[in-house]
């Protein structure tokens, strides 16, 4: 501990110019990316490993590169990196847009799965699964459930322009009211129906496509370049409205794009994985803490943090106990002692 | 950048400390080798002081010397680490909780009520100490309840809602709480903080009719050191924890005393009407004598590039100010002075283009406000507003380094140009050494620099600075005054700041702006514009009005009736 | 906008006597709901078949057996509870100094959740009257852990840390209980309809088991609410009036769990009744928790009963869970607190 409070108290930063382009970086944030970066790969090339036909890792690399025997790259390419790569993308799009609200509210409680942007995808998903209709169509109309629910929160809680709190308030009450509406469905249906809605409510990378990779791999594309730009704004956001806008910055709508870019973020993941909770909560109080203040090289620590647990979450889930569980109830259990600790050690920052 | 006296000579001299047992007064509360902690390291050291019975005992000292921490302490509220804190010879932390509350009142810093309580229900709540379990109100409650309500002259307001008062009446409302526990003993915690100087002293009259007339015994943590000295029977000076000097008002409000209090010059006069001391902080470098350049220089037209032409400032639909016309003379200190809520801190509001006037206009060489380019605007216009945030892991070097956002773009986040303009602010500011500090282990002195360094950093021609000294102490106001009259004189740079201490405005403003209930009543030089009845019409305290001879500028220096009844007995 | 309501410069008596009959057209009410509640449903039935099921009962009509063996033990567990809530609310509202608090900080709802699906899950237990006590256990000691986990380290139970713990517990026990529910579809089957919150087809023998609790907890609440006035104006001013903060704070959260425990024992996870109810009566009863919990006594019950009957029209013949309709009508209410007041933390 303290020799991290002492590398952050003086941080080793370099400065890049080059013409009118110049950034400031902190060596150290860049290391613990590299470091981060490192032990997701490994995770990941070992998980590729695991499963009910074991695969050695050279075997892996080789399938995977599309030299290996024929039944390894079915199995590699076919089975294990979609639902690999998958993961990896929800969790990093989870825990992105757990930073930008957190960021927005400065309010270490607020992350996409209490202001009802998950609930609102739930309710549309069990919907569609308790009334029988396609497979194929769930993901987008839960992606669809998650835009309207963040939409509404924007408008309900917008008054001449939106408060954080007031933002937060009012997603706590659509929550609610979109979590009745579910349990509604689940008390209304038959139980057969209702079993397999509330195994997509756990939330699970399980059935993921290479078309979900796609999209989840397009959408990323787009909104971490996005949000990494935001971040330069998302500082001075913070010094406080006053402030913000005497410097410069249109302060509502960048506070506009900022909802705008998390809410993409939670509604692609929830869309495709279902409702995953814990990770936008945790993982970026651990990047913050490891690295300081939250800063474009800190969100992609964050990002790649959030890939490391959720797909920690799912070897666990899917390798390591008796039974197999989606990943969704594992991140509570992996997080929640994480976060009692520290409030234990009671040195959150509020 | 402050003139600092050598510091503070570890033994005092004899004649300004008594020794404990010399001190031949009766004392129901008092402590014997205090040391006081939070969490953290000590903050009150082995300290021992005594509070004279029916008299006044003020605490002053800098920001963080722990006098609310000693006041919290005798008040039960902090267990000490070592050593007590003594109510009638036992330790009060020893004694059961209600028992202490029978005879020790103590009204917190910055106390809430709860929404839309009357006063009259605000009052009864202090009876508690003295109520049975399951008991009903008696009418020695009732009488009690009248008692501190008629005492604190609050009889008209007592079916009020306790939020819909003004700040003065407020307090009073809740003095009028802590009488109603009908203790001997008030301690009062900072009982004037954020109060306009009419409602300090409505506040301050009433603690002086207390003691005088219901003989109370009371111990309160004050501010100002002036108000200090008018008020108090007893002054404790501390420093870093410990006590410095204690005597009577004239005893402690001495120049030298006051330098090892808080580490500047001063000067102290006589009050011309109650005699009492009063201290002038003289800030360094002093103003040359006479400073013709700058005191005559407001008088000549000056060029303006920022002004208000007929603005009508609202908040929503509640209108503040109708038909403002203000004009900011170039290269000047501008203050805007006035008591609370009389729309000093909206007209700066507007003039920074975060309020747009509903009609009228606020102007940038000539082009309105609302018209011109964000960015562009943001390099001329720099602003520290009043309550000024910033997230708890925020560096000093990176808030500082934020005032740089209009200059830069998302891609160019760090030019040479960056470089040096943060670190001179840093310089300028003295938080060179504070660069890796997080916000949230600043004092309020500090904190205060660093959000200067950042408008600093801005390097715009215009600054506007809202209340830059509340929170602060009197050394660090100074610094900070100072500092922005440095900023004036060698760099030429346009200041407005909203400054709610007349005489802090009289010594350093070229250019004062004088508002009340949302109209400009005077404006010019502080010589021109400052006098007793302008003081009395628009703050609504008498006051005399001196020359400075030092820097030829005018001094306000106020004082209340009840002083003058005072005046006789000491 | 609370002060709006009050009439601010009627002599105080005036206002006392207004509230004291606004109380009791209160209790009207709930009087009226009452017998409402015990009237209505899918059989409809007439009032004197009603009172008289009451005071001559006569086991041989039909009409009358559904009344003391369905309605009956269902209305007076929407009372008990309705009260319970409501009043365990605005204790903790006082306790934490925080508008949004509610029973559910402390996690009662999810420990209680998670103590029945295992009590379904590993011993098969399937009637209301077997979850009585898993429910009420493990309500106690999921507020246990949050209140010890928050008042453990530095600075003791403050309401931010009570807030967090409470959030995190919850999370923690919902996803166990989500666990469970995915490996055993029976057990989902039996879980779904206790954990939706209802009023309906618990026996009466519920009521007296959970009665004692809620007995004591009201009395506890009501005696208390002196000490809940002066906690209210700040922890300082109140331990320099005389008072035990941390006492107090650990009193209310143990009739807190009393009352709220009980409530969900008999009648599942019931939102927003806790959070809703104090907000609501504070537009007309001030700021005096003396008279704040009098009229949560009332009104809660009022509320609950009200709910449940709507529950029973609206898909008629079916019935709504009571749990579904507190949520569905008391989340448009925070949106309107929320966008009302000036909420300053949370």
């Amino acid at each position: 501990m303290s020799a991290a409070s002492e590398a952050r108290a003086h941080p080793p930063l370099r400065t890049v110019r080059a013409g009118g382009v110049s950034f400031r970086l902190n060596l150290r944030t860049l290391g613990l990316v590299g470091l981060a970066a490192a032990a997701l790969f490994a995770l990941a090339a070992w998980s590729l490993t695991l499963g009910s036909f074991p695969i050695p890792l050279e075997g892996v690399l080789r399938a995977v590169l599309g030299r290996g025997s024929e039944d390894h790259e079915f199995i590699v390419r076919t089975l294990r990196l979609p639902r690999l790569l998958s993961a990896l993308m929800v969790g990093a799009a989870l825990a992105m847009s757990g930073a930008i609200f957190q960021g927005l509210v400065r309010n270490p409680l607020v992350s996409p799965d209490i202001i009802g942007i998950n609930q609102g995808a739930t309710l549309v998903a069990v919907f569609w699964i308790v009334t029988g209709q396609g497979r194929t169509t769930l993901a987008p109309v839960a992606f669809a459930g998650a835009v309207a629910a963040a939409l509404a929160v924007y408008l309900l809680s917008w008054r001449g322009g939106v408060a954080p709190n007031r933002l937060v308030l009012v997603g706590i009450g659509l929550n609610a009211a979109l979590a009745a509406g579910t349990t509604y469905l689940l008390v209304r249906f038959p139980i057969e129906q209702v079993g397999a809605a509330v195994a997509w409510s756990a939330g699970s990378v399980y059935a993921s496509t290479w078309s979900d990779v796609t999209t989840l791999g397009a959408a990323l594309a787009i909104l971490t370049p996005a949000a990494m730009v935001l971040m330069w704004h998302l500082r001075i956001l913070q010094f406080g409205d006053d402030t913000a806008t005497s410097l410069g910055l249109p302060v509502e709508a960048t506070r506009l794009t900022l909802v705008l870019v998390g809410c993409g973020f939670s509604a692609i993941a929830v869309g495709l994985a279902g409702p995953i909770g814990f990770v936008a909560l945790m993982v970026p109080h651990v990047a913050r803490m490891l690295a300081g203040a939250m800063t474009a090289s800190v969100l992609v620590l964050t990002a790649l943090l959030g890939a490391i647990m959720l797909l920690a979450s799912d070897v666990v889930g899917q390798y390591f106990l008796p039974v197999t569980l989606p990943v969704g109830v594992i991140t509570a259990v992996v997080g929640a002692p994480y976060f009692l600790f520290l409030l234990y050690r009671s040195n959150v920052r509020l | 950048m402050t003139a600092t006296l050598p510091a503070p000579a570890s033994e005092p001299p004899p004649d300004t400390l008594h020794a404990l047992d010399d001190l031949d007064v009766l004392s129901r509360l008092s402590a014997r080798g205090l040391t006081l902690a939070y969490d953290g390291p000590e903050i009150v050291h082995d300290l021992s002081v005594d509070l004279p019975d029916g008299q006044i005992t003020t605490i002053i000292g800098p920001n963080g010397c722990g006098k609310s921490t000693l006041l919290r302490a005798l008040g039960r509220l902090l267990r000490p680490r070592r050593g007590a804190a003594l109510l009638d010879g036992e330790a009060v932390h020893r004694q059961p909780t209600k028992e202490v509350a029978r005879r020790l009142g103590l009204l917190p810093q910055g106390a809430a009520a709860p929404d839309a309580i009357t006063v009259e229900d605000l009052v009864r709540r202090g009876r508690y100490p003295h109520q049975a379990m399951f008991s009903p109100p008696t009418d020695r409650d009732r009488i009690a309840i009248d008692r501190a309500i008629t005492l604190a002259r609050v009889d008209d307001l007592r079916d009020r809602s306790v939020d819909e008062l003004s700040g003065g009446q407020r307090q009073r409302a809740w003095i009028a709480m802590t009488l109603a526990q009908e203790t001997p003993i008030l301690l009062l915690d900072e009982p004037t903080t954020y109060l306009d100087i009419a409602h300090q002293q409505e506040v301050l009259d009433l603690v002086q009719r207390l003691n005088r007339n219901e003989g109370k015994t009371v111990a309160m943590v004050l501010h100002d050191v002036n108000e200090a000295a008018r008020v108090s029977d007893h002054v404790v000076a501390m420093r870093d924890g410990r006590i410095v000097a204690q005597g009577t008002p004239a005893e402690v409000v001495r120049p030298e005393i006051l330098a090892r209090v808080f580490g500047i010059a001063t000067e102290v006069v006589a009050h011309p009407r109650t005699g009492a001391p009063i201290c002038v902080p003289l800030g360094a470098p002093a103003l040359p004598e006479g400073n013709p350049g700058a005191e005559a220089a407001s008088m000549l037209p000056r060029p303006c590039r920022l002004c208000a032409v007929d603005a009508t400032l609202a908040y929503d639909r509640c209108v503040v100010a109708e038909r403002l016309s203000v004009e900011v003379p170039d290269g000047a200190i501008t203050a805007i002075v006035g008591p609370n809520a009389c729309g000093k801190s909206t007209l700066l509001r507007a003039l920074a283009r975060l309020l747009k006037p509903s009609a009228g206009g606020s102007f940038l060489d000539g082009e309105p406000l609302h018209r011109a380019r964000r960015r562009a605007l943001a390099q001329c216009l720099g602003l520290l507003p009043q309550a000024p945030v910033a997230p708890v892991d925020v560096t000093v070097a990176d808030l500082v380094a934020g005032g740089r956002t209009p200059h830069q773009r998302w891609y160019r986040q760090w030019s040479a140009e960056d470089e040096r303009a943060v670190e001179a602010a840093l310089a300028t500011t003295h938080t060179a050494d504070l660069r890796h500090r997080t916000t949230d282990a600043l004092s309020g002195g500090q904190r205060q620099r660093a959000f200067l360094g950042m408008a600093l950093a801005r390097q715009t021609p215009i600054m506007l600075l809202d209340e830059p000294t509340t929170f602060l102490d009197i050394a660090h106001q100074v610094e900070v005054l100072d500092l922005v009259r440095a900023l004036n004189r060698d760099e030429g740079r346009t200041v407005v700041m909203v400054l709610h201490d007349l005489s802090q405005a009289c010594r350093y403003a070229d250019h004062l702006v004088v508002m009340h209930q949302g109209r400009v009543v005077a404006t010019g030089s502080p010589r021109e514009v400052v006098t007793p009845a302008l003081v009395r019409d628009v703050f609504g305290v008498e006051a005399a009005v001196v020359t400075d001879a030092r820097t030829g500028r005018p001094l306000v220096l106020p004082y209340s009736l009840e002083d003058l009844r005072g005046v006789g007995r000491g | 906008m609370v002060a709006s309501a009050i009439p601010v410069t009627t002599d105080a008596s005036r206002w006392r006597l207004a509230r004291a009959t606004v109380l009791l057209l209160l209790v009207g009410a709930l009087a009226v709901t009452t017998l409402l509640s015990l009237r209505i449903g899918a059989l409809g039935l007439s009032t004197s078949d009603t009172v008289a099921a009451l005071f001559q009962y006569d086991p041989d009509s039909y009409e009358q057996t559904v009344v003391r063996s369905l309605r009956l033990p269902r209305t007076l567990i929407g009372l008990g509870a309705g009260a319970a809530l409501a009043v365990s609310g605005a204790v903790m509202q006082a306790a934490t100094r925080n508008p949004l608090a509610g029973p559910s900080i402390l996690g009662v709802s999810s420990g209680a959740s998670f103590a029945v699906v295992s009590a379904i899950y590993f011993l098969g237990i399937s009637t209301p009257s077997g979850y009585v006590w898993f429910a009420f256990v493990g309500a106690a000691a999921a507020s246990l852990l949050v209140y010890g986990i928050a008042s453990a380290g530095r600075g003791g139970a403050t309401p931010v840390k009570l807030a967090l713990s409470g959030v995190i517990v919850s999370a923690l026990l919902a996803s166990w209980s989500t666990a469970l529910l995915l490996l055993d579809q029976e057990t989902l089957d039996r879980a779904r309809f206790w954990s939706a919150g209802s009023l309906a087809g618990r026996p009466l023998d519920i009521f007296w088991t959970v009665s004692p609790f809620l007995v004591l907890g009201l009395a506890g609440a009501l005696l208390m609410s002196r000490q809940l006035n002066v906690m209210s104006m700040g922890e300082d001013t109140a331990k320099a009036l005389g008072l035990h903060t941390g006492r107090v704070r650990l009193v209310s959260a143990l009739l807190v769990v009393m009352m709220t425990g009980a409530a969900v024992a008999a009648a599942g996870p019931i939102g927003f009744v806790g959070l809703a109810v104090p907000h609501i009566v504070r537009v007309v009863s001030g700021p005096d928790y003396r008279w704040v919990l009098a009229y949560c006594l009332v009104v809660g019950p009022t509320l609950l009963l009200g709910a449940d009957i709507m529950g029973r029209l609206v898909v008629r013949p079916a019935e709504l869970q009571v749990g579904i309709i507190t949520a569905f009508c008391g989340a448009p209410f925070l949106i309107v607190i929320a966008r009302r007041r000036r909420v300053a933390g949370l």
